[in-house]
This record gives C-alpha cells, sequence and structure tokens, in this order.
C-alpha cells in the first residue's frame, strides 16, 4: 500500500507538470486541443491524490505502524475520530490535504462552466498547477508521508492528549483549506498579468474563491482560539504568537481584498493595488505554513522542524514575489486607473482608508513578528517584542476599521452632500450619544478606552440597522410589503451587499468580546480547604471535595465546586486534571460557565497531600460575545458567497446606484 | 457588459493640475495615517521589547543584563522540576548544550510545560544570577515525544 501510495505521488506530478506545460503552449499557440488535455490532467491529478489520501487513511485505520507518519501520530487507543484528524496532524499530512485540497479546487476550477474570464482559465490552471508540483515534490521528496520504518513498532505515539478537542480537530483542514484557497484567486491575477487581460473579468472571477478561502480561514482561525481558550487554560484565545500572527495576516489582507476589489469593479481604480493584495495574501499564506514547519522563529507551534523544508518555502515564496511582481511591473501602463478618486468624503474613501488601515496592520504584526530576526540582521542581538506591541499598534487601528464599518454605510459614492451626511448620520449618531452617556452612568467610565470602543461598536449596529430600516422601509411603501417581509426580500435580493452588512455586524460582536474580555477580567488565585470558599467579584465559589482515581495510563483528579451568589445557588462545576503516566503529560480541563453576561473559568492548579486544593479563578466579561460574532460573521460571509438563483443578473455599472456590496 | 467610465459620453479626464491637487490631499492623508501607525508601533515597542538569548548567550553576558527584560530560550531540564505543595512557585532549570539556568516561577503552569520539552522563559536576572520569570512559553508539541 506504500508503494501504491508513493507511486501515486509520482504519477500525479508528472501529470501536474504536464497539465501545467499543456496549458501554456495550448494558450500561447491556441490549440484548443491542448488545453483540453491540460484540463484532463487536473481532473487526473485530483483522482491520483484522492487515491492517495485514501490510501494513507487506509494504512492509519489499520493501524500499519511500519509507516513511519502512522506510527508518529496515531495509536491504537485513538478513538475514529481522532483517527482521522490524524491526517492532517502532522507535518507529512498536512502537506498532503494541502495538495489535495489545491487538486480538488483546480478541478472545479476547470470545470466550472463560465461566461466570462474563460481565457483566463489556461494560464490560472497553469499556475496552479506549477503550486501544486511544489507540493507535490516536497511530498516526494522532503516530507514523504509513506516512508517506511525499518521495524514495526506494536503500537504507535498516538495523538498529544491537548490535541484532542473538537476545536483541534476541525482548525488544521479549516486553516490549511483557508491557505490553499488564496492559490485560486492568485492564479487569476497572474493570468491576467500574463495575458494582458487587465480588466474586470479575473475579478468578477475571483470574488467567490476568495470569499470561499477568507470562510475558511476565519473558521480555522475561530476553532483555533476557541481551543486555546476551553483546552489550554490560561484563560485567552490569542496570544500574538508568530504562528497565530501568521494566519491572522493573509486574513487582514483578503479582508482589504474583498473591499478593494468592488473599488474597482464599480470605479476602476485601484488595479495595481488589487493585485498586490492578491499576490501578499498568497505569499503571506505559504508564509503561514513556512512559519509552522521551519522553527526559523521561536513560536509555541513551531513543530519538528526541517532546515531543508524550510529553505523550499522560502524558495517558494520568493519565486511567487518576484515572479508577479515582475510581471506587474512590465504591465504597469496597462494598469493606470480609469477613474479619479473625487472627494475625501465618499464611499471610496472609507474603503481606501479601510485598506490603509488593514495592511497597516498587516505590515506591523509582519513587523513585529520578524523582529527577532531583523534586529539580529542590523544590531547584532535578537530582540523580540510581546503582545503590548501588537495591542499598541492594534487595537487603535481595528477601533478605526470598525468605526469605517459603521460610517461607510452612510456615505454615498463618488461625493457625499453635506445634507446627505447630516440626515443619514442623525438618529444612528443621536443613538450612539445616547450610548455613550448610559455606558458612562453604568460605570464604564473607569475604562474610558473601552468607553470609546463600545460607543464605537453600538454606533456601527446602529448605522447597519438604520440603514436596512431605511431601505426596506422604501420597500414597504413601494410594495406594500410588512418591514420583516420587505428586509428579508432585500437581503435576498442583494446578498453580497447585506452579507457584508451581517459580516460587520459579526466583527462588532467580535470586538465587543474582545474589550470587553480584554479590559474588564478579574483573576484569583486560592488555595481552599474542602469547604472554603473564594469570593470573585459577585461569585463565591466553594470547594465541596474531590475525587481521585487511576486507570491504565492516566489519573484524573476531579474537584467538586459549587458557586453561589449571594447565598443563591448558580451551578456546580467540575474542573479536572489528568496525568498520563506515559508520556508525562498533564491535562488541564477547566470549567467554565458562560453566560452574555461574563464566563466564570477555574483552573485546577494544584493539589496537596492534605487534602487543600489550588484554584486560579478567572471572570471573564462578555466572551461569549466574540464566539457569537465569529459564527454570525461567518454566516454573513456564506450568505454574501451563495449565488443568486436567478440567473446573475447583469452588473451593475460603475458609478452609479449603490446596490452591490458594501 | 459593464458600462466603462471612459465610454460614457461627456467624460473627460480631469486636468493634471487638478488631478495633483486631489492626489494631494490623499497622499498627506496616507502619510498622517502612516505616522500615527509608526508612533504607536514605537509606543508599543518601548514598552515590550525583551532582549532574546539562548542560555549560553545570557550567562556569557554575566551582571550586565540584571534588570531587564529578557526572553530565553533552552530546554526544562529532565529531573530539575521543583514544585512545593501548597503554593505556586515552581523552580527548574533551563539548559542548553551543557549550560544551566535556574529559573523560579510563581503562577499556573501551562499543560505544554514537560522535562524536556523545548520552552522560553521570560523575565528577568535576579541578582543572584536565578532568572525570575514572569511568562512560561513552552512549545506546543504537535506530537508525543518520549521523555529524555
Amino acid at each position: 500500500m506504500t508503494d501504491i501510495g508513493y507511486v501515486l505521488l509520482v504519477v500525479a506530478l508528472i501529470a501536474a507538470v504536464y497539465s501545467a506545460i499543456a496549458f501554456v503552449i495550448g494558450r500561447r499557440q491556441g490549440k484548443p486541443a491542448l488545453v483540453e488535455s491540460g484540463r484532463n490532467a487536473v481532473l487526473a491529478v485530483c483522482g491520483l491524490l484522492t487515491l492517495c489520501v485514501a490510501a494513507l487513511l487506509y494504512l492509519i485505520l489499520t493501524h500499519s505502524f511500519q509507516v513511519e507518519y502512522i506510527a508518529s501520530y496515531s495509536s491504537r487507543g485513538l478513538p475514529l475520530t481522532y483517527l482521522l484528524s490524524s491526517l492532517w496532524a502532522g507535518n507529512e499530512g498536512s502537506v498532503l490535504f494541502w495538495a489535495w485540497v489545491l487538486s480538488i479546487l483546480a478541478a472545479i476550477m476547470v470545470v466550472q462552466k463560465r461566461d466570462v474570464g474563460a481565457d483566463l482559465v489556461p494560464y490560472a490552471g497553469a499556475v496552479t498547477m506549477l503550486t501544486e508540483t511544489f507540493f507535490l515534490v516536497l511530498l516526494l521528496f522532503v516530507a514523504n508521508p509513506f516512508r517506511l520504518l525499518p521495524f514495526t513498532p506494536p503500537d504507535g505515539n498516538g495523538l498529544n492528549p491537548l490535541l484532542q478537542n473538537p476545536g483541534m480537530f476541525f482548525h488544521p483542514p479549516f486553516l490549511l483549506g483557508g491557505y490553499v484557497g488564496f492559490t485560486i484567486p492568485f492564479a487569476f491575477a497572474v493570468s491576467a498579468l500574463l495575458s494582458n487581460r487587465l480588466g474586470d473579468e479575473w475579478l468578477v472571477v475571483v470574488r467567490r474563491w476568495t470569499l470561499v478561502a477568507w470562510i475558511m480561514l476565519s473558521i480555522g482561525n475561530l476553532f483555533g482560539g476557541w481551543w486555546a481558550y476551553v483546552e489550554l487554560g490560561w484563560g485567552g484565545y490569542f496570544a500574538w504568537d508568530p504562528v497565530e500572527n501568521a494566519s491572522f495576516m493573509p486574513w487582514l489582507t483578503a479582508t482589504a481584498f474583498l473591499h478593494s476589489m468592488m473599488m474597482q469593479r464599480r470605479r476602476g481604480i485601484l488595479k495595481v493595488w488589487n493585485i498586490v493584495l492578491i499576490v501578499a495574501t498568497f505569499a503571506l499564506s505559504i508564509l503561514g505554513t513556512f512559519l509552522t514547519r521551519s522553527g526559523v522563529l521561536n513560536s509555541v507551534h513551531s513543530f519538528a522542524s526541517s532546515p531543508l523544508l524550510g529553505s523550499m518555502y522560502l524558495g517558494f515564496i520568493a519565486v511567487t514575489l518576484f515572479g508577479s511582481l515582475y510581471l506587474l511591473y512590465l504591465r504597469f501602463p496597462d494598469l493606470r486607473s480609469e477613474a479619479e478618486m473625487e472627494s475625501l468624503v465618499s464611499r471610496e474613501s472609507t474603503f481606501l482608508l479601510n485598506n490603509l488601515l488593514l495592511v497597516g496592520a498587516t505590515f506591523a504584526i509582519l513587523l513585529g513578528t520578524f523582529f527577532p530576526i531583523i534586529s539580529e540582521a542590523v544590531r547584532g542581538v535578537k530582540v523580540s517584542v510581546g503582545p503590548p506591541f501588537f495591542n499598541w499598534v492594534n487595537g487603535p487601528i481595528f477601533l478605526a476599521v470598525v468605526l469605517l464599518a459603521g460610517v461607510c454605510t452612510l456615505i454615498g459614492w463618488r461625493r457625499a452632500s453635506l445634507k446627505n451626511l447630516r440626515h443619514n448620520f442623525l438618529w444612528p449618531g443621536i443613538a450612539g450619544v445616547v450610548l455613550a452617556a448610559l455606558l458612562f452612568a453604568l460605570g464604564v467610565r473607569r475604562h474610558p478606552v473601552a468607553l470609546l470602543a463600545f460607543t464605537a461598536c453600538g454606533f456601527v449596529v446602529f448605522t447597519i440597522v438604520s440603514e436596512l430600516l431605511r431601505a426596506a422601509g422604501a420597500r414597504h411603501r413601494i410594495r406594500g410589503e410588512n418591514i420583516l417581509k420587505a428586509s428579508w426580500g432585500l437581503v435576498t435580493a442583494n446578498r453580497p451587499r447585506y452579507g457584508g452588512y451581517l459580516v460587520h455586524i459579526g466583527v462588532v460582536l467580535m470586538a465587543i468580546g474582545i474589550v470587553g474580555s480584554q479590559a474588564f477580567n478579574v483573576e484569583r488565585e486560592a488555595t481552599l480547604k474542602p469547604g472554603e470558599s473564594v469570593t470573585v467579584n459577585r461569585y463565591v465559589v466553594t470547594y465541596d471535595s474531590h475525587d481521585e482515581y487511576q486507570t491504565q495510563n492516566k489519573s484524573t483528579y476531579t474537584a467538586a465546586l459549587t458557586v453561589s451568589n449571594g447565598g443563591h445557588f448558580l451551578t456546580r462545576l467540575a474542573p479536572q486534571k489528568y496525568f498520563y503516566a506515559d508520556t508525562q503529560q498533564t491535562v488541564t480541563e477547566v470549567a467554565i460557565r458562560s453566560t452574555w453576561a461574563e464566563d466564570l473559568y477555574v483552573i485546577p492548579v494544584g493539589t496537596q497531600d492534605d487534602g487543600t486544593a489550588t484554584f486560579k479563578v478567572i471572570v471573564n466579561p462578555l466572551v461569549k460575545w466574540l464566539w457569537t460574532g465569529g459564527t454570525i460573521l461567518v454566516l454573513g460571509g456564506v450568505v454574501a458567497f451563495w449565488p443568486n438563483r436567478r440567473k446573475a443578473a447583469p452588473a451593475p455599472a460603475r458609478a452609479q446606484g449603490e446596490h452591490d456590496g458594501t | 457588459m459593464k458600462s466603462d467610465l471612459r465610454q460614457t459620453p461627456g467624460y473627460c479626464r480631469p486636468a493634471l493640475g487638478v488631478d495633483l491637487l486631489k492626489k494631494k490631499k490623499f497622499i498627506i492623508g496616507g502619510a498622517v495615517l502612516l505616522l500615527a501607525i509608526g508612533f504607536l508601533a514605537y509606543r508599543g515597542f518601548a514598552g515590550s521589547a525583551a532582549y532574546y538569548y539562548t542560555v549560553g548567550e545570557l550567562l556569557s553576558q554575566g551582571n550586565a543584563l540584571s534588570g531587564k527584560v529578557l526572553r530565553v530560550n533552552g530546554q526544562v531540564l529532565a529531573g530539575s522540576v521543583e514544585q512545593k505543595p501548597g503554593n505556586l512557585d515552581l523552580k527548574f532549570t533551563v539548559t542548553q548544550s551543557g549550560q544551566n539556568l535556574p529559573v523560579t516561577y510563581r503562577g499556573v503552569v501551562p499543560d505544554t510545560f514537560k522535562p524536556g520539552g523545548d520552552i522560553v522563559v521570560e523575565g528577568s536576572l535576579a541578582p543572584d544570577g536565578t532568572f525570575v520569570a514572569k511568562t512560561l512559553m513552552p512549545k506546543c508539541p504537535s506530537k508525543y515525544l518520549p521523555v529524555g
């Protein structure tokens, strides 16, 4: 079976190289038959890699521990779900997973019927297949998942218990899916440059591809944060670690791209910028994998490192960047804007500002992440920057981005008149002021930054709601539909626009959760005898008893806690600690009581022979809003992605109306 | 197909002077923005920069570093971990190519902390040569590694 897997990879490599060559020659010499053949080769690569994944899965399920990869990442005792996840849990498997997902996306890309951009497909297919070739070379020469051990161990090493959590089951495939997904928009951008078709075609084609990748990356990041919060037991969800930054940066540039592409489609401006953004997003995606796998930066996440693998990734990034930037340079004269920015007070301006801020944030994060390397090169000492750096830079930037999400909905394209502005901003503005006063009175004044941030968040929600009500009201007057039906009709008639609004609401809710949990969290550590309690804010946490037992491979400690509030019983909590003797691994299961107002988060720290136990109790306000906002963000993305059932309406004319996108 | 602004009747490119004037506003705006981001980055940097050393590099610097915020990279020496029952104090040794640095830490120990595992500790050097860690950042392993 391992031989079969290896041969499949070799054949896939040949097919991928052939496909790229066939596409290029077929396109250049105008031979449709050759292009068709390249297309078939893409399908062949997809089929071969699917078989390859099936072969690895078969080996995993049959516990073939002679395969090094399987011995390293699975074991007999692993439940089925985590056996499945060992497909992508390790380096070799994740590269195979990457190559496989890319081949599926490439197959969809070449099979899709399209009215626009069909001429772009051959070169885009070639770029995709060259990327595929890179990963197949990695699989064959550096990260072969089918490599055999010289002996067959009786059992595998298994999956780290910390990774045995639903969050960790979904986090890697979605993250990888997001990274991989940006290959297709990148390929179309390069294709547009190569074939000198620099109009809107490629943007029309890539909009939904970019959205899919963006949605997957969002889901991947959210699962990662959620896993860290419920499983790692430090009460946080994001720590500005290099690898976390690496998955956040392409998300930022992709978000910027999703906005700036609307500028080109509506006004014919920012053409160069769009290409730069998608190239950057793709390069940052590869960089993410590189950082995870190369160990060049000291991250808590960098896994088994291999210098060869690292330098190959770096080489690929260099080729990608310099290749596409050179093409861009060649085509520069053809990428002139068709219009000018007219006024500082216009929707274009808000989009431009949003783009500058998102890219500025990306740049600052990139700088901070690589600072140890930069400072060593410049001054000979490694200096690293911690979370305060990232918070200082990004806090104000993201506050401005959130605020823009509200402002942009109220400003028309091209040039907004003063009267118009006054009319649109009146009610949301008043509501924002009222909210600020209310929060001030409620005691948020202790923390002016939070007061400012919450007010901005409220203002954005008001603007979006008022905008929806205004449009629904118009529909109500014209069509006689009731407000609810009118709103629903609006949303379904223009999914990209209202999907975008939904994403904005999701972002706002997330911002509320982040600000709340960062600004107002309270921590207390206490060592308690059974029967004693500790009070944190309004909560009284009583340590009732504990339970300890030993099973074959682990010992389990469970504490029984009662939580009450002013003599009022609230809930029981049972935080646990496992200790796996064979691997010396401790796993802490925190206990969380989550409400809309706040999370009560209890970490069992340690126990003593005299029966006392130490706990760390954290009150984390508004964390639930973060997860809810994340869910809404993803849903909004799906709404924006959802195809219109009717035949696609003709694209809106430039610089008219404002019924597409946000 | 879409109507192109250039093909719209009556459209003409604005005169060059107007062009420049408009561009200027946006360029100034962008520059102000970049400066603001730069300022924030500088403030954040001043507040959180930490020298990053391996154990060997740190020890060769002697007392020159006492009081500074440092990050030190090495492995947790197997058998060196001491935790007194009843409190949150932890003592262990970070080692790297045979050189050892004693570390004290108070607080919750992350699950990923393991004897033999890679770790970065953040904190500062006490006058007696022990490292007082404020944060433990053990590496998050993707798989089981046998304990050395």
